[in-house]
Formats: structure tokens, sequence, C-alpha cells
């Protein structure tokens, strides 16, 4: 009896003991907020890419720092052999990478990029993105289209004034992105000639309802003004665009279902990302351009670094170059409805 | 356990295994439920202190990010303004700002070389190089971010005592559409933030710790805590991010660090959990007493029942032990299970099997024993008969006729009592009377060739004795133990009582026997039944029928001297 008592005790400890030691295969994804339909849309990119290669798991913060440093901890109990992290605050990241470095767990940060003292801090740390004036280069770009020569501007300079009227739809306020967006789509269009009137920059935090709200607001002060509606991402573009076409900014002259470019009422809209609903808008001629976040390529190339820094591949070797050891940068793509 | 039951009784085999088996179920479950109820109160508190941290964070992060929007309103109005060449305005929204907020001291846009170019303040502004300030230098290191400083004296004007943070971010600003570079800088009160620490309740010992990314101290309301060597801020320090218990000065804490939204700063909560402890010490107060409730409980009954169950089988066992000695005459009345009691009553009419039995074998030896005793008592008369006749005859032919009237009146009286109309047992006194006309017959066959005397205590000749037991041994003491050639015959019949026996004795004061003479004749009376000694073994074959073990046939002698023949018999009075 005694015998098959302490048999009984072993086979439930050595169960439980071969339990713990199962090692975790998973690859978490942490992403900053599922509702950005951006973050959605990568996060997709992400799993097609993964499958038949990696198993990823992937938990959504919420857009709350103290949720993904909950979200962190809990995984790092499981001890995985890598961390894909979309920081919800870029400032705090550096306790983030203090805390995986404890565990000695390479972090691939993604979306949003942590200061770069805080990426300095550890060797193993990596960061794919696209680099932000990149975006605002080629946003400045499809405005040049429009506008031509700075001495003798199109007839989208309603006003005649020789002056570019605009107003800037901001992302989040302290978002590098946002930031370097507003910035240098500024500087590359003054660097190009044109003599700019900054009517409003609005901040709205990445997001469609904020845009559509303070595109109210501004049509009701603004309208016969603005000339150029210039947005950091498209979500915002949209909520824009849904303010205007609310307005009666948009009109369909030839009823073909899609809007006639060049009316008297008609205001470019560009935006960065190029999320669905935005080739959908420029289809339809609400939205001029938008700039390609091309979360596929990087998808791509997250797998594979992943993928090499789980095996323990050289990183030399790979498809794409990592600059100083921690940066993959993959360039913006135009993207404008096609000439008919 | 097994050998330990081995020998044990019933009491003890029922006892300790239901103590035992009560013992072990009584810790599983009270270790499980121990351990169980332990852990949900340690989840519940853990959560509820990580609850508190958010929401403590919360609160912060709110509070900054007010300070952020602020902060965000004023660079945005200050670059709408700037486009729309309406810089005037600008005061009275710096001015306003600050207002709404009170817990902001000032608000003042400085330019890239220090100087100002709009304050909410009428206060003017230190003359010192602002260059060279902290906050200044932050700013400029990171043009993407708002910086907060450490809590210093405010120093953006000249005569200031307040205690504030310092948040700076570098923006732009328009002045007559030409963008400038500057630096926003928001002082804000720092009492503001001990309020906000303040408000929360974290039990006695708990305090937040807030601290910069280079791990030094920002902030601690607990007094011990204002300089870099503190306990706590060390804790922080370690977890980095998350949640953990931890022992500060013998108090338990649930120590929760978390970093604040839009700042370089994380915050630790440390939160008094001793209730844990507390809980799990009544808990174990109270599992204990259950335990030893229960126990005692489960003693007392498993005692009480196998007491119960024992208690009449110990009573058959105790009986079953008498009856093992010979005691046949008992019958037990037992209450108790029907088991018990079936078994009683089947011992019972056992017993009554065994003693009827054993009635029918002492009757059928007493009858056996009555046989022999008449055919013994039957081979005493006939040679003395003829013996007394012949001496009749002869003294007829003498002419002594006083003589034979003598002795044919004495031969009526021995055999009136030989006969005693069939009695085996007489009185004492008509044994003795008996023995008395024997001699006298004796006396006058062998010519008074020997002298006798009779020495009878009064009170025992009323005790009953075996017919005819002392004429053979006097009949001995003629025959064997006169000597006629030296006319020395004397023989003496003692009869007194000795503790509960009676006592016979016949004394001769004849040859004496030797020892291994007497050894033959105990012999003889004892184990032949043929030969030698016929009239002593006789008598003692009688005895032993009539008594048993309880009557004694001694022989004393001393050669030359004297014979005592000496009869021990119980002591029976007649009725």
């Amino acid at each position: 009896m005694k015998k098959s008592l302490i048999v009984l005790l072993l086979l439930v400890l050595t169960m439980t003991m071969s339990a713990c030691e199962d090692s975790y295969d998973k690859i978490p994804l942490i992403l900053y907020n599922e509702i950005d339909p951006y973050i959605l849309e990568f996060k997709g990119h992400i799993l097609n890419e993964a499958e038949g290669k990696l198993e990823i798991e992937s938990y959504d913060s919420q857009n709350s720092q103290l949720l993904q440093n909950e979200i962190i901890e809990n995984v790092l109990e499981k001890n995985p052999r890598i961390l894909i992290i979309n920081p919800v605050d870029r400032l705090g990241a550096y306790s983030i990478i203090d805390k995986v470095k404890q565990q000695d767990i390479p972090i691939i940060f993604i979306n949003r990029e942590p200061l770069e003292a805080d990426m300095d801090s550890w060797n193993k740390l990596y960061y794919i993105g696209a680099p932000a004036e990149n975006s605002a280069a080629i946003q400045s770009e499809m405005i040049i289209d429009l506008f031509g020569d700075p001495e003798d501007l199109s007839d989208l300079d309603i006003n005649g004034d020789g002056i570019i009227q605009l107003v800037i739809f901001k992302g989040e306020q302290g978002h590098q992105d946002a930031e370097i967006r507003t910035e240098v789509v500024i500087k590359e269009l003054e660097d190009y000639g044109y003599r700019l009137e900054i009517l409003a920059i609005e901040v709205c935090d990445w997001q469609r309802i904020i845009a559509y709200n303070k595109m109210n607001q501004l049509l009701t002060s603004l309208e016969s003004e603005i000339e150029l509606v210039i947005s950091n991402n498209d979500a915002m573009a949209i909520g824009a665009i849904d303010a205007m076409i609310e307005n009666d900014l948009f009109i369909d002259i030839n009823e073909d279902g899609v809007i006639t470019p060049g009316t008297d009422t008609w205001i470019p809209v560009v935006g960065i990302d190029g999320i669905e609903d935005a080739f959908e808008y420029i289809e339809n001629g609400y939205l001029y351009g938008t700039v390609i976040n091309d979360s596929k390529t990087m998808s791509e190339v997250l797998i594979e670094l992943a993928e090499a820094l789980i095996n323990g591949t050289n990183l030399d070797d790979l498809s794409f170059e990592i600059i100083d050891g921690k940066y993959i940068w993959i360039d913006y793509q135009k993207y404008e409805k096609e000439e008919d | 356990m097994r050998s330990l039951l081995k020998n044990s009784s019933i009491r003890q085999s029922i006892l300790y295994p239901t103590i035992f088996i009560v013992m072990i179920s009584l810790l599983i479950v009270s270790i499980t439920t121990f351990f169980s109820y332990q852990q949900t109160t340690t989840e519940i508190v853990e959560d509820s202190s990580k609850e508190i941290n958010k929401q403590i964070i919360l609160n912060f992060d709110n509070y900054i990010e007010s300070v952020i929007n602020t902060a965000n309103y004023i660079q945005q109005k200050t670059i709408e303004h700037g486009l729309k060449h309406d810089n005037d305005a600008l005061f009275d929204i710096y001015t306003q700002a600050a207002e709404v907020q009170p817990d902001i001291e000032s608000i003042v846009l400085i330019d890239i070389t220090g100087n100002e170019v709009i304050s909410s303040s009428y206060k003017s502004i230190n003359t010192e190089d602002l260059t060279k300030k902290t906050w200044y230098s932050n700013a400029m290191s990171d043009d993407s971010i708002y910086h907060f400083s450490s809590p210093h004296q405010q120093d953006i004007f000249a005569n200031s005592t307040a205690e504030v943070i310092t948040v700076t971010k570098m923006v732009d600003y328009y002045i007559n559409n030409t963008k400038f570079r500057g630096i926003i800088v928001v002082d804000i009160n720092f009492s503001n933030i001990i309020t906000l620490a303040g408000t929360t309740n974290l039990g006695e010992g708990g305090h937040i710790v807030i601290l910069d990314e280079y791990d030094s101290l920002i902030y601690s309301n607990d007094e011990e805590c204002n300089s870099n060597e503190c306990i706590t801020l060390e804790i922080a320090k370690d977890i980095i991010f998350g949640g953990k218990v931890v022992e500060v000065e013998g108090i338990s804490m649930y120590a929760n660090v978390n970093t604040l939204a839009d700042t370089r700063w994380r915050m630790a909560t440390f939160i008094n959990i001793e209730i844990i402890n507390q809980s799990r010490n009544n808990n174990l107060l109270i599992l204990g007493i259950i335990i030893i409730t229960t126990l005692t409980i489960t003693m007392v009954a498993s005692s009480y029942t196998s007491r119960r169950i024992s208690l009449p089988i110990n009573k058959l066992k105790d009986h079953m032990q008498e009856i093992e000695q010979g005691d046949f005459y008992k019958k037990i009345e037992i209450d108790g299970q029907k088991e018990v009691v079936v078994l009683t009553h089947s011992f019972n009419s056992m017993i009554e099997e065994i003693r009827s039995l054993m009635n029918t074998i002492v009757k059928e030896q007493k009858e056996k024993r009555k046989t022999e005793f008449l055919a013994l008592q039957s081979q005493i008369n006939p040679h003395f008969l003829y013996n007394t006749l012949d001496s009749i005859v002869y003294l007829s032919e003498n002419k002594m006729n006083e003589k034979v009237i003598e002795m044919v009146i004495a031969l009526s009286k021995f055999f009136r009592i030989s006969i005693s109309r069939g009695k085996n047992i007489i009185l004492l006194k008509e044994e003795i009377e008996h023995a008395r006309n024997y001699l006298l017959i004796q006396q006058i066959r062998y010519n008074d060739k020997f002298d006798f005397v009779f020495d009878i205590d009064e009170d025992v000749i009323d005790y009953k004795v075996v017919k005819l037991s002392l004429q053979p041994i006097i009949e001995n003491a003629i025959y064997h133990g006169i000597n006629t050639e030296y006319d020395s015959g004397n023989i003496a019949i003692r009869a007194y009582k000795n503790e509960k026996k009676l006592i016979l004795e016949v004394e001769d004061d004849g040859y004496g026997i030797p020892d291994e003479k007497i050894e033959e004749i105990y012999h003889n009376i004892k184990f032949e039944s043929k030969g030698k000694s016929v009239g002593l073994r006789n008598v003692f074959q009688r005895l032993k029928l009539y008594y048993g073990d309880e009557a004694d046939f001694v022989i004393e002698s001393e050669l030359d001297e004297r014979t005592i023949i000496r009869l021990v018999i119980p002591l029976e009075r007649a009725k």
C-alpha cells in the first residue's frame, strides 16, 4: 500500500516537472492597439508570413502601457526565445528593454521606434520600420505633382495668391512619426520653393473620428481658404474626407460613381500608410493619394529576422541590410489613382 | 500497521485505524483547503494591489496627460496664431491656460538662445543663461518628446521659491511667416504630485516611489526614502516593472512598478499586504481547532463504540476463564450486540450440557463406589465370628459362665452396630461402642493379655464417621502390635477435633514398625488389591471412596515404643 502511494506521488511529481520543462515555442507578438486598422493589417501580414515557419501568439495592449507591461511580465514567465513588441509608449520602452535583458531574450520592435539611447543600451535589440522622413518626402512629391511650379502654381491655388493654404492632420503628439512627417513634409515643400500658409495643424492621435470632428470644425471657419489637406496617416485623411463629403465638397460631374478632380470645391487630400479603406477612397477619387507603409515587406523581413535569431544564423547572410546592427528600414511606396 | 494490530485487542483494532484514517483525511482536507484558500487570498490581495497600482498610475497618467494636453494646446495655438500673424493674442492664451490649471506655475516660450518669447507670468525672467539649465539641454537632446525634470526650485524666473517640475519640449513657432525653433517650458507645482500620491490608502507603511530612467529617485512619499539609498528604491530598480511580494522592514508589501505614460519615469507602489499573513494565521488557528476538536470527538466516539463492542466479549472471555478453573455453576447474562448475545446463549447451553454430563459421571462414580464400599465392608466379619464362637465354646467347656455371658452380650452389641440397619455412616459414639465391644471380646479371648483405654473428646462423639473404620485398625494393633510374651499390651483409642478435621487415633506400645515397612504398608493399602494389610487397606479404601482427598491415613511409629495409626476425616455432624 505504501509503495504504491510513493509510486503515485513520484508519477505526479515527474508529470508536473516535465510540464514545466516544456519549452515555449510560440513567438509573442505584442501589439499596441488592434483598433488601429494599420496595426490590424500589419498583424494579418505577419501571421500570413509566419505560417508554416513560426507560431505567433499575438497580444493586444489596447493602447495601454500598463496592460502591455502586464502582458510582457506574463509572457516572460514562459521564457520565449524572442519577443516582437510594438510599444504603446516609446518613452517607456527602456524599462521593457531592461526587463527583457535580464532573461537574455532578443527583442524586435516594430511600428514605434524606441529612443535611440534605449536602442543603444543592448546589442540584441532590433527595429523594423520605415524611415519617417521617407514617407513625408514621398508625400511631398505627390503634392509637387499637383501644384507644379512654385512660381506658377496650378489651378489648385484657388485664390491665386501664389501661396498654398493648407491644413495638417497630425498623429499623436510626441509620436516620432507624427512629428517627423509633419516637419519633413513642410520642409520638403518649402525647400522646393513653395510658399505655404499653414492654416491649422490638428493633432488627432491617428484617429479617423477625431479627424472627422476637427475637419467639420475647420470647414465651418476656413472652408473657402483650404487648398490642401495633408494627413500623417490614412485614417485621419479618411476622417477628414468624411467631413468634406458631408459638406458636399466632392462632386461627381459625369455621374460615373467616381469623383471628378479639379472642380471648384475639390481639395486634394494626401495620406500615409495605405490601409484597405484608403485604396477604396482613392479608387473613388476622394483621396488623392497615399504613401504605403509597406507592412507586407516588413512582415517578410520580420519573420526572416525572427527565424534567424531563433536558429542563430549569421545576420549578415539575410536578404536585407541591418543598419548599425539594429535598424532595418523598409521604404514607403507611393500610391495614387492610375490615370484612365 | 498490520503488524502493529497483530496482537492488539478488539478495542485497539477499532480505535487505532479509526483515528489513523480520520487524521489522514483531516490532514489532507485541511492542507488542501488551507493552500487553496491561501492561494485565493493571495491572488485576490495581489490583484487588488495591482488594481490600486494601476489606479494610481492612471491618476498620474491623467495628470501628466492633462499637462501635456495643455502644452500641446499651447504649442498648437502658438503655431496657429503665429501663422495668422496674431502673436499678441498668445499672451492671453498662455495666461489663461496657466490659470485654468492652477498647478501650472508658468508657461513660457523661450527662443533657442534662452530669451523669453511669450510668458504667462508678469514675473521677470531669470537673467542667468537659461541654456545652461538641465531642462534646456534635455529639450535640445530630443525634439520629439516632452522632457520632465526632477523636482527643483523654479529657476526660469529671477525670484521664485516654488518647487516645480519643469516640462520642456522643442517646438516651432512663426513670426511673420518665418519659422523659428524654440522651447516651451511648463513649470508644474510639485505639491500637486504630492497631493496625488497622498490620496490613496496603501495601508500602514505603504508608499509610492517615482524614479527616472537612470533609476534615480524623483519622489517618494515615504519620509525615510529621500535619497538614492533607500530600500524600496532598490526594490523598484530590481523589479524594473511588474509586481512582486517583498518584505520591507518586516512588513509584507506588494511592490508594483509601472512606467508613467509620456515620461521616462516609473512609479512603484508599495502596498501593505499583511492581511495575507493575518488570514493565514487565522486559517491555521481555525484549522488547528477543527483538527483537534474532530480528533477528540473521533477518539471519544470510537473509544465508546469499541468499548461497547469489546465489553460483552471481554465479559464472556472472563467467564470462560472462570470455567477453565472449574466453576461450572455460573450462568452468564450479557447485554450487547446480537452476535455476542447469541454467542453467550450458545455458550450457556454448552456449559449446561457439560454440567449434566458431569453430573451423570459423578452419579455413576458414586454408584460404583457404593458397590465397592459394600463389598469391602462385607469382607470384615467372618473370621472374627468363627474365632469368637470358638472362644465361647472353649469358655463354656471350662464352665466359665460369667465370661460366656459377657462375651455373648458383647458379640450381640458388636453385631448390632455392625449391621446398623444397613447404614454405612454412623455416629462416632456408635463406632466407639463397636470398638469397645470388639476389644472386650478380644480381651476375653486373649486372657487379658492386653489392656485398652478410650480417650474420646465429648464434643466429637456426635460427628459422623464411616462405619467399621476403627475395628480393623484395632485388630491390626492386637495382632501385630501386642507383644504377649512381655505382657505389655496397651492400646489407646483417641478421638478429637483438630481445626476442621476429626482425628481418630489407635496407639499401641508394641514392637513398632520400621520406616521401610511403613512405606511398604502405604504402598500396599494404596495400590494392591490383594495380599497383606487387608484390614488397613479396607479402611483406607473406604475412607477414600467416601471422603476423597479430604481424608488422610497416617502411620507413625517408634521402634519398641509405639505405633500410631491416625485417621483424618472431615467433620460431618449428624442432622
